[in-house]
């Protein structure tokens, strides 16, 4: 009845029924329905579950999972016979001979995404549909909302090679990861500049970040949310990871798009223009147009020109609608979610398959063209399992080292007024 | 003087570009016609993707968004507009377009709101691509179905709806959930109208051919102590319990349609529960539209399979075919 803290002689008593009695069946009902009894609730399941692992050889004790929270003990009562169902001799009993028991083995794959708006559930999606994870996991705030969106994905796991796919507001849920996405944070309305975001982020990251670094101590973070490369440092900070390990999904947008729009109006087909957008995710981000490649012809080789006032053909103007372009979707949509969350599983694949690829993500770029302060900007990066293996040392020109100088001094100057890092 | 482009690459072939040869249209940006879309280009369906709206702006914004993902997708065209020409030549076109429902509200509440949208719609999509493959996806699919297949024109194998496709796909996951085996190999069949009234056809549940219902005889009724009918309720209620949840659903029908269009383009021959005319099977006589396990190739719905089901399930197959007529009867076509 009581569901407010799990009394040690409840897990004596459950022992005790174990032996004395021959209990084969332990049916937990719980009298209060409300929000904040859950977690003792959830305590007192999983003391329960442990007690009865470590006494019985059946080891089959179903917990019942979170929807049962919201429910009356009446409407409990379904979901009670369905756990029955599974202790009792069943069609699974006769269907299924077990071979191998033993607890499940953790995932070895497992991807969690924070926040579960647009850019979030884009990610998860791409991931989905790509394969990359045997488990995905997803934590938001808003209960009801990721609930649904979780038992949207579950209903499509026909279609899916991804087993679990769980949800949850305890971080709890993430144990285990290999890749966290951050993706939660409030987002740029009409017209508003990314920076302009900061402050009200990092202290939605103050509570994000060691409850994912506590539960996957292990994992590599890929950090989405806006402005970048400001919260890449910020996430670096407060996790205590070391900075390979924490990464900012940076210009690989943007030069996705960039890619984009160039091969666009070279009528071929993106994957097949080589171009690399550096530098800050934003407004300043920089196009080393003499990197800018088709099959190694150089096209700063063609038309020394490119990229700047003087170029006839305006090749410059490509930068722009990259720069642009976020604003522009998101008066048009109002959001931007399906190209991000494309470049977010584009990185996954990298890191959970151990390629070793190169891709422009936000890295700490202390001590590199002559950077002094400790700020994340994108440069390219060479990508595997344990995060940033190296960074590539891109030639560039005195004009493209002074861009990224001054983003670094714009980024500091943010940074240093933070509070409480 | 010529161009950067001229210098770098020299145009060889005297041929025209040739047509797409797979395109796909989706019909409708909102959350499924969405979904649908980036299911399709995650799995390679497609070589020319186009959507059309009627919100210009929305429509604009989400074809931007995905062609700047296109460094990651092997479809190298992606076009919107307004106008239906953009859909000129598809080989599939799914229709998502109409009102959707609320909290609460059944599907059939919503007919006639969609059929005079539809009125617009099928023909402008006949017009510019004759040939196609319409799949209906608007609810309530089956009489939507019906209704498309009369305003097109197009023989019956070329107008399928989407019907029980996620309906089975929810009850495969919940059984699979059940049994602790991945849904793709456990199989079940939900027939019949897409909504409250869908059939679970119980003797076909099987797992490596041991069908269920030999080991538990009762499974499907309400004598039934394991109460496998609760998976089936579970089903029907999945939609409203989603969009109670988070306003709407998107995911899960975005990848069967992406299943269905899979198996169309492909040319797979795959069996698919999904609405077709059904007037001549199982004692029904009324012009009407209900899900039947149905093989799909890239002629669109070419053979339908006989099921061998219940007196009691024909009966239920039978009153949904009645339901639906009474529906269809008043409308104006």
């Amino acid at each position: 009845e009581e569901a407010l803290a799990p009394r040690s002689g409840s897990a004596e008593l459950f022992n005790k029924s174990l032996s004395d009695e021959g209990l084969s069946v332990l049916v937990v009902f719980f009298k209060s329905v409300k929000r904040q009894h859950v977690r003792s609730q959830l305590r007192l399941m999983r003391t329960l579950r442990s007690t009865a692992r470590s006494n019985c050889a059946a080891s089959r004790v179903t917990t019942p999972r979170a929807r049962l929270f919201s429910l009356s003990p009446l409407q409990q009562l379904p979901l009670v016979s369905q756990g029955l169902f599974e202790i009792m001799a069943s069609v699974m009993q006769k269907l299924i001979t077990p071979l191998a028991s033993g607890p499940a083995e953790p995932p070895r794959n497992k991807v969690t995404v924070v926040g579960v708006g647009q850019v979030g559930m884009a990610c998860a999606v791409s991931v989905l549909l790509r394969e990359l994870a045997d488990e995905l996991a997803l934590v938001d705030v808003v209960e009801d909302r990721l609930k649904g969106e979780m038992l949207d994905l579950q209903h499509g796991s026909l279609f899916l090679k991804t087993p679990k796919i769980v949800a949850d507001k305890d971080y709890s849920v993430t144990a285990n990861s290999r890749i966290v996405v951050v993706t939660a944070g409030v987002r740029q309305q009409e017209g508003e500049s990314r920076l302009n975001l900061v402050q009200r982020n990092v202290n939605i990251f103050k509570h994000i970040i060691p409850q994912i670094v506590k539960y996957s101590p292990d994992c590599v973070l890929i950090v989405v949310s806006n402005p970048v490369d400001v919260l890449t440092y910020v996430t670096w900070k407060l996790s205590g990871l070391p900075k390979h390990r924490v990464i900012g999904s940076g210009t690989n947008l943007d030069s996705a798009r960039f890619r984009y729009i160039m091969a666009e109006k070279l009528g071929i087909h993106s994957s097949s223009f080589n171009g690399y957008i550096l530098g800050e995710h934003g407004d300043s981000s920089v196009p080393v147009w003499s990197g800018a490649n088709v099959a190694g012809v150089s096209l700063q080789k063609l038309n020394p020109d490119i990229g700047t006032e003087k170029d006839s053909e305006n090749w410059k103007e490509a930068h722009k609608m990259v720069v642009d372009s976020a604003y522009e979707v998101i008066k048009l949509k109002g959001y931007t979610n399906w190209a991000i969350g494309l470049s977010v599983a584009d990185l996954t694949e990298t890191l959970v398959r151990n390629l070793n690829r190169v891709h422009p993500v936000s890295t700490m770029v202390k001590g590199m063209y002559g950077i002094g302060e400790e700020v994340y900007l994108s440069l390219p990066c060479v990508l595997n399992s344990s995060g940033v293996g190296s960074v590539v040392n891109m030639t560039l020109t005195d004009e493209e080292i002074g861009q990224l100088k001054k983003s670094a001094d714009t980024l500091w100057g943010i940074q240093k007024d933070l509070k409480d890092l | 003087m010529s161009s950067t482009k001229e210098k770098l690459i020299a145009h060889v072939s005297k041929e025209q570009e040739a047509g797409p040869t797979n395109k796909v249209t989706v019909v409708g940006v909102g959350a499924v016609g969405m979904a649908a879309a980036i299911s399709i280009l995650l799995k390679d369906l497609t070589d020319e993707l186009a959507l059309v709206d009627v919100m210009e702006d929305k429509l604009k914004g989400e074809a931007m968004d995905l062609q700047h993902g296109s460094l990651f997708l092997k479809t190298h065209k992606i076009v919107a507009d307004k106008d239906y020409s953009v859909t000129a030549n598809s080989k599939v076109v799914v229709v998502t377009a109409g009102a959707r429902q609320q909290e609460g509200e059944s599907r059939l509440n919503l007919v006639q709101r969609n059929v005079n949208i539809f009125k617009f719609i099928i023909p402008n999509i006949i017009k510019y691509s004759p040939n196609c493959i319409l799949l209906v996806v608007s609810n309530p699919v089956d009489i939507l179905t019906y209704v498309a297949w009369k305003l097109s024109g197009l023989p019956r194998n070329r107008v399928i709806g989407s019907g029980t496709n996620l309906d089975s796909a929810r009850f495969r996951y919940l059984m699979g959930e059940k049994l602790g085996i991945h849904p793709s190999s456990c199989h079940g069949w939900v027939v019949g109208e897409h909504g409250d009234s869908s059939v679970p056809v119980w003797s076909g549940v099987n797992v490596a051919g041991v069908s269920l219902q030999s080991l538990n005889p009762e499974m499907g009724t309400e004598k039934d102590s394991e109460d496998w009918k609760s998976v089936h309720k579970m089903v029907v209620d999945s939609a409203y319990e989603v969009i109670r949840l988070k306003g709407y659903t998107s995911w899960a029908i975005g990848m069967s349609v992406a299943d269905l269009c899979e198996s169309i383009l492909k040319n797979l021959r795959k069996c698919h529960p999904v609405s077709t005319l059904v007037k001549g099977m199982h004692g029904v006589n009324e012009e009407v539209f209900l899900s039947v396990p149905c093989i799909l190739g890239n002629n669109g719905l070419t053979d339908v399979i006989h099921m061998t089901i219940k007196p009691e399930e024909q009966k239920q197959l039978m009153k949904s075919a009645e339901t639906l007529w009474g529906v269809q009867k008043e409308l104006t076509l």
